[in-house]
């Protein structure tokens, strides 16, 4: 298509010109009629002429723009709308110079065409409205969902962490100060060995409800994830595995407590599977953050094969995909195992 | 002096100590508070608890940390509601004398408690049998000379690392104190660490020992 200097096209540079034209001429007649004696306003029916042939570029673009269907057929019908109503406004016009006919007799005319042209886009476009407007519901549906569902989960993860808190520092805490007592009460009991015997059995039993309460609770989080977060668990998580993991931790932000326990399960998770079933030379955990996601990558050089179906892995995709975020496993066998997990963050 | 920030474990810890003629010169509710009574009272021993206010997080082991530096001879036992072999390496860090780590239901044993206190003030030190435990477990395809040692032996090793003497390893094991010398002859040789009598030093070996495991 042939252009011109400011690298616009024939055709582009017409239609701008045009629309110049147009705000010129409607500047004209306006001063034209205020000069004149500013009586009938005559040149409103010169710029409803102008606007038609303004309406009409905007249309035939619309069209030419547009590929066949309903949207294109409407601009068409516009087209020939504004084509009709142009030859109307110049008839008028040409009427009025030649024969002085002050009444404006296309009125009624181009009302009808309007209304024409409206039913028309109405009924042909009616389906796309309703398409259009069905699809906004859903997308703002699934925006309130997927809000809603973030929120709930980080609500319960808020709500484990404080449940872990309380068993801390509620219950065995109180189990603690029990046991004490009892230790001083079997202290000060020295004659009675009968009683001794029942403060040291309720003794035991105080030890057993921390024991199980504390494990309870370390099920729920570990009390270094709570106390310091992820890179300090893991590296503690690691050690205690003792394969001489190396872990490369690039994350700076502050996570949320779901992704934070997701993050963690899916590390100890994957490490438990090196340590068990893997035979690895070499084990790694990268934690980084991404746009928006924190990205954990747990691998390690082993025999492969892990089954990305079984009930461990199954569970954490559960678990990270109530969170948006996506685990995709690669372990062909011989050729090690890479768990890599993708968390989104807020 | 005592940092716990639950009046009843406190104030049962007090009551404790008096009756055995342990004098207790401050109670404090939070790591900050740690530091000040000890810049004021100078104590023999703080017993500290590893979560503090106001965070709630792991600020009564810092606050043991920081004073430990401002008083190098100050003996410190960290009672904890669970065990954290990072947090025992952290507190040993360069100086072992006069540290503890016991789990908090400890305290429920009196005796063993007291003793355990008596040690860490006189320069001893005392971790909770957990801790050794968690060092010591076996793991599956883990390298290390601990996987050398007999079920026995192990708990010789755990007993030696919560800084029990010979005798006391016997009377806890119902064996005799030969059988005892024994096991630990063979814990050193398995360990390859020199045997020595002295029985801090003996912590000191086994210490160092976790120390290169953890």
């Amino acid at each position: 298509m042939p252009t011109l200097a400011a690298g616009l096209s024939i055709g582009e540079y017409a239609r701008s010109l045009l629309r110049r034209l147009c705000f010129l001429a409607t500047i004209l007649l306006a001063a034209v009629w205020a000069l004149d004696g500013q009586g009938y306003l005559w040149p409103a029916w010169a710029w409803l002429g102008l606007g038609v042939l303004v309406l009409l570029d905007y249309t035939a673009g619309w069209a030419w723009r547009h590929p066949p269907g309903a949207v294109r057929r409407v601009a068409c019908v516009w087209t020939l709308v504004g084509v009709a109503a142009v030859i109307l406004v110049a008839t008028w016009l040409l009427t009025w110079l030649l024969a002085g006919v002050h009444d404006f007799w296309p009125a009624w005319a181009l009302l009808g065409l309007a209304t024409a042209g409206s039913s028309y886009s109405l009924i042909a476009l009616q389906d796309r409205v309703l398409v259009a407007r069905g699809r906004r519901a859903l997308r703002a549906r699934i925006d309130l969902l997927t809000r809603t569902r973030r929120q709930a989960v980080d609500a319960q993860a808020a709500e484990l962490r404080r449940i872990e808190r309380d068993l801390h520092d509620g219950a065995q805490a109180r189990l603690v100060a029990l046991t004490l007592q009892l230790g001083r009460a079997e202290m000060s009991v020295h004659d009675q060995p009968e009683v001794r015997r029942l403060i040291h059995d309720a003794q035991r039993e105080a030890r057993h409800a921390i024991g199980e309460l504390r494990d309870l609770a370390r099920g729920i989080v570990p009390p270094l994830l709570a106390d310091r977060g992820l890179v300090a668990a893991v590296e503690s998580l690691a050690a205690r595995y003792g394969i001489g993991t190396s872990i490369d931790a690039d994350t700076h932000r502050s996570l949320a407590p779901a992704v934070e326990s997701a993050a963690f399960f899916v590390i100890a998770e994957a490490l438990t599977n090196t340590v068990k079933h893997a035979a690895a030379q070499r084990s790694w955990v990268t934690m980084r953050d991404e746009h928006r996601a924190l990205v954990v990558v747990v691998g390690d050089d082993g025999s492969g094969g892990a089954n990305a179906s079984g009930s461990g892995l199954a569970g954490l995709r559960a678990r990270v995909e109530a969170l948006d975020g996506s685990l995709h496993v690669e372990s062909p066998a011989g050729a090690g195992t890479v768990v890599e997990v993708t968390l989104p963050c807020g | 002096m005592i940092a716990e920030d639950l009046a009843l474990l406190r104030e049962g810890l007090v009551a404790l100590l008096r009756e055995h003629e342990i004098e207790v010169v401050a109670q404090v509710e939070d790591g900050p508070g740690l530091l000040r009574a000890i810049a004021g009272h100078e104590p023999d021993l703080a017993i500290v608890d590893v979560r503090l206010p106001p965070s709630f997080k792991d600020e009564g082991l810092l606050a043991a940390i920081e004073a430990r530096k401002r008083q190098p001879g100050l003996g410190v036992l960290v009672l904890s509601q669970y065990v954290e072999t990072a947090y025992a390496s952290e507190l040993i860090g360069e100086n072992t004398a006069g540290i503890g780590y016991l789990l908090k239901e400890r305290v429920g044993d009196v005796k063993a408690f007291l003793d355990a206190l008596r040690r860490v003030a006189a320069g001893g030190t005392v971790l909770d049998r957990q801790v050794v435990a968690e060092l010591l477990a076996p793991r599956d395809g883990a390298v290390g000379g601990l996987s050398g040692l007999t079920a026995r032996e192990r708990e010789v090793l755990a007993l030696m690392a919560e800084g029990r003497s010979n005798a006391a390893i016997a009377e806890s094991l119902v064996v005799t104190a030969g059988a005892v010398e024994k096991h630990i002859t063979n814990i050193f040789a398995k360990l390859d660490l020199p045997a020595c009598e002295d029985d801090h030093r003996r912590v000191l070996a086994v210490l160092a020992y976790l120390r290169v495991a953890s």
